[in-house]
């Protein structure tokens, strides 16, 4: 039953070149590109193996990132994963004082945090009329409230034998080993959310829920997957923050969860599902890291820094909204 | 003082693509009831819309006590003393019953919401219409009749000489619309004008005097309610002429493709069976809320069912959800093409693939050119008036978005029971014949087409045999040669000439 008026679609693309420097993640790019000057200008220190040293303290939380992308564009939010992240590293370091060898507290670290992930994704799964931010507040409440019953009135506990977690601390080259997971994990999210079946449900669940699910979409076990993902890269964030702290205590972690957030946002992700781009939230993650290093070595006071952060954040979600009412306004003229 | 309480002469409401009154007149004399009939879509509650000022019409005047009026906006019918009583009743949940009453005219003095007087005076009214709960009950915790009770002690307490009440008995058991019926009688004692929409024959010969039908957004008639029979009221209604709009070829059927037996769940609809053969295009109709979308949703898996049987090509089969029901090859298109049907933000060619991502994945990975391609075909095969496969899907037209919707089913090689929930809705005439051809070929390949609609010519000209449902029940099962718009109708009002609650 060919077409009777003989109308044809066009199906082949436009040249997407200009498109990509005119996006959003263009301009984050000429972001990163200003703000590394300005560090530069006004450190001296700030050179790309100092930067690179002091990394690794930060790069934790870009593991959170990713999944944090993915639940933001199913139009849901996790606000447990700090409490994760403490409950994960507290564990670890418990079962390592016990005497348990490093290959069997990684997998304690990483089970924890995939336990907790997937109680979250179970709860939103069975009771689909519960908002996200709720049920994820009562469980950041409810996981970090488990921690600091195991640690006991001291707050927190310390390694004693650093051995293994010194081993992942380690470098190649000026490189940390965690900076080469970090880009392995983010081009790993990056192709799935673009090029493959389970990228593209985010996006469908997170445009429009029922006609996903009318579409044949396993919307729950999209979710659930998500939540879970979420957990178990709170456990490696967890991994990589105890292999610098040397232990745990009851603030480990404590508002990881709004800068992963913080990062997705400024990166184009919307809070409302179905729009944005993990590139974006990468390079947004980087600018913010290289901002606060900077901004560190100068000695400027921390406090302000996150006062900084938090203008730019508003700024850039303010960015898109003028730019569109301002192509409105010519549009009704 | 003028002959009409409210008179319309001439009035024409234009809403993108289509007329919804097309020069309508009306007349209402002082403290009578008048009942105003017409199919769904017939232009009703457009028509009510336009007296209460919520919609402006293009062209027309209107007439108070034989004074031109013309409202701005509700505030000004209010003040008129034009009153509403809407089908769902438009309440705050959440506040209190005197809080509903007199949202917006508040008794205050000295800027003070004078709380005492208030609720003496909600329950003041409630009295007079003999309600059986307190001022003071929370607005949520009514029942739908008592909710429409509040609605009309509201009504009552802006001193409204006019009061339309829309569809007020369709939500009701027989019990609650008797009670109904003693407070419209005491209204009318009062001297209020009222204007009743209904569906309901036994409401309209109970209450009105007068009947005003209206068809395919124009005035039919005006008639005296004891000098019209049934049958000639229900002609006025339906009687259009039928076309050759419908392409409805001879196909010979195949084998039975879907049969469900005594389908039921609980408060939507009850023992329900049905089947549909190969090339057969069966109708499903009813007045809206009879049933017919639940009980296919509930086969496509989208929602539950307590019992009953789904067979697919003689087989049992356990539909848990809707991607279920795609393996199986039942394809539903659903009846809101823009909350379930499409993502609307999304281009074309992704919304007709969102069901078969599997199809072009190798190892995985998304083939977007073979997407692409495979969408463009699909697209031009239901001939969509687009652009690009990239258009997105919010920038069609209603017919040409049901295209796409169609397109999406097809794209399912599997695909053997077709589910259409009122494919037509909102599509202009062009379209619609466009879509009946797409459903004539559709049968002639061999596919089992189920069609949920409420429009008497469609089904008609479309259907092989006809399921007609009421009060979440199967009435009657027609076949082709004996269907008529009379004897659909008989079957779908079922309820209220027997007078049974559901």
């Amino acid at each position: 039953m060919a077409g009777k008026s003989g109308r044809t679609i066009n199906a082949t693309p436009e040249n997407v070149w200009k498109k990509q420097i005119f996006s959003w993640e263009g301009i984050l790019v000429i972001i990163f590109i200003a703000v590394i000057i300005l560090c530069k200008i006004l450190s001296p220190n700030y050179t790309f193996t100092n930067v690179l040293r002091e990394m690794p303290k930060y790069l934790s939380e870009i593991f959170l990132l990713f999944p944090m992308a993915y639940i933001l564009l199913l139009g849901e939010i996790d606000i447990s994963v700090g409490s994760i992240v403490c409950l994960s590293a507290t564990a670890g370091c418990l079962v390592s004082n016990a005497g348990v060898p490093f290959g069997g507290v990684v997998i304690v670290i990483l089970l924890t945090g995939t336990i907790c992930g997937a109680i979250n994704g179970a709860i939103l799964v069975k009771f689909p009329e519960l908002p996200s931010m709720i049920v994820t507040l009562g469980t950041q409440i409810v996981f970090r409230g488990i921690a600091e019953i195991v640690l006991g009135s001291g707050g927190s506990v310390s390694l004693s034998n650093t051995d293994g977690f010194r081993m992942i601390a380690k470098k190649a080259g000026p490189f940390p080993y965690v900076f080469f997971l970090v880009i392995i994990s983010a081009v790993i999210f990056t192709v799935i959310s673009v090029k493959m079946k389970f990228g593209r449900s985010l996006y469908a669940i997170g445009s429009n829920r029922q006609t996903a699910f009318y579409s044949g979409i396993r919307v729950k076990k999209v979710i659930f997957t998500a939540y879970t993902v979420m957990g178990l890269f709170a456990g490696i964030a967890a991994l990589f923050l105890t292999s610098a702290l040397y232990g745990a205590n009851t603030t480990t972690g404590k508002g990881f969860e709004m800068d992963a957030i913080a990062m997705a946002v400024f990166g184009g992700i919307a809070t409302t599902g179905g729009k944005g781009r993990l590139v974006g939230g990468v390079i947004s993650a980087f600018i913010i890291i290289c901002l606060r290093i900077g901004l560190g070595q100068i000695n400027m006071n921390s406090q302000l820094i996150l006062v900084i952060i938090g203008i730019l954040l508003i700024c850039a979600v303010l960015l898109p909204n003028i730019t569109g009412n301002m192509k409105l306004k010519k549009k009704a003229n | 003082m003028s002959e009409y309480v409210l008179e319309l002469k001439g009035i024409t409401k234009i809403f993108p693509g289509v007329k919804a009154l097309n020069q309508v007149r009306f007349q209402l004399r002082p403290g009578e009831v008048h009942a105003l009939m017409g199919e769904n879509g017939a232009g009703k509650s457009t028509f009510i819309k336009v007296i209460t000022g919520v919609h402006r019409a293009e062209e027309g005047e209107m007439f108070l006590n034989g004074k031109k009026v013309e409202f701005k906006g509700p505030r000004d019918a209010q003040a008129a003393g034009i009153a509403a009583v809407y089908q769902h009743p438009t309440s705050y949940p959440d506040l209190t019953v005197t809080e509903n009453i007199f949202m917006n005219h508040e008794m205050k003095k000295h800027g003070m919401i004078q709380w005492k007087e208030m609720n003496k005076e909600a329950q003041k009214y409630l009295d007079e219409l003999d309600a059986d709960f307190k001022s003071t009950a929370e607005m949520g915790t009514l029942s739908v009749a008592q909710q429409q009770m509040v609605e009309i002690a509201k009504a009552v307490s802006t001193h409204a000489r006019i009061v339309i009440l829309d569809e007020p008995t369709a939500a009701l058991t027989a019990n609650e619309s008797e009670k109904l019926y003693h407070i419209v009688d005491k209204l009318k004692e009062d001297g209020v004008s009222i204007i009743f929409i209904s569906h309901r024959f036994e409401d309209m010969y109970r209450l009105a005097s007068r009947v005003t039908v209206f068809r395919d957004s124009q005035y039919i008639g005006t008639y005296d309610v004891d000098k019209i029979t049934n049958a000639e009221l229900i002609k006025q209604m339906v009687g259009r002429e039928i076309s050759d709009l419908y392409p409805k070829p001879e196909v010979k059927f195949g084998g039975e493709m879907l049969r469900i037996e005594n389908f039921s769940r609980t408060g939507y609809f009850k023992d329900v069976s049905l089947n549909v053969r190969a090339g057969e295009i069966v109708g499903l109709t009813g007045l809206v809320g009879a049933g017919r979308t639940e009980v296919m949703e509930a086969v496509c898996g989208i929602t539950g069912f307590n019992q009953g049987k789904v067979y697919l090509e003689g087989k049992e089969v356990h539909i848990k959800n809707p991607t279920d029901a795609g393996n199986y090859g039942i394809i539903l298109l659903p009846e809101d093409r823009q909350k379930t049907g499409l993502i609307l933000s999304w281009g074309l060619g992704r919304n007709v693939t969102l069901p078969i991502l599997d199809k072009f994945t190798h190892k995985g990975f998304i083939n977007e050119k073979e997407e692409r391609n495979l969408a463009k075909d699909l697209l031009e095969s239901v001939d969509t008036k687009a652009v690009t496969v990239f258009d997105p899907a919010s920038s069609l037209s209603g017919g040409n978005q049901q295209k796409v919707v169609v397109a999406k089913a097809l794209a399912q090689d599997n695909m053997k029971v077709v589910i259409m929930d009122e494919p037509t809705k909102g599509v202009d005439v062009g379209a619609k014949a466009e879509i009946y051809q797409i459903m004539g070929e559709l049968a002639q390949k061999g596919y089992a087409i189920i069609m949920i609609s409420s429009e008497m010519p469609e089904i008609i000209g479309m259907c092989d045999r006809v399921y007609v449902m009421c009060g979440g029940k199967v009435t009657g099962e027609l076949e082709r040669s004996v269907l008529s718009q009379e004897l659909i109708l008989e079957h779908a009002m079922e309820k209220s000439t027997k007078k049974e609650g559901a």
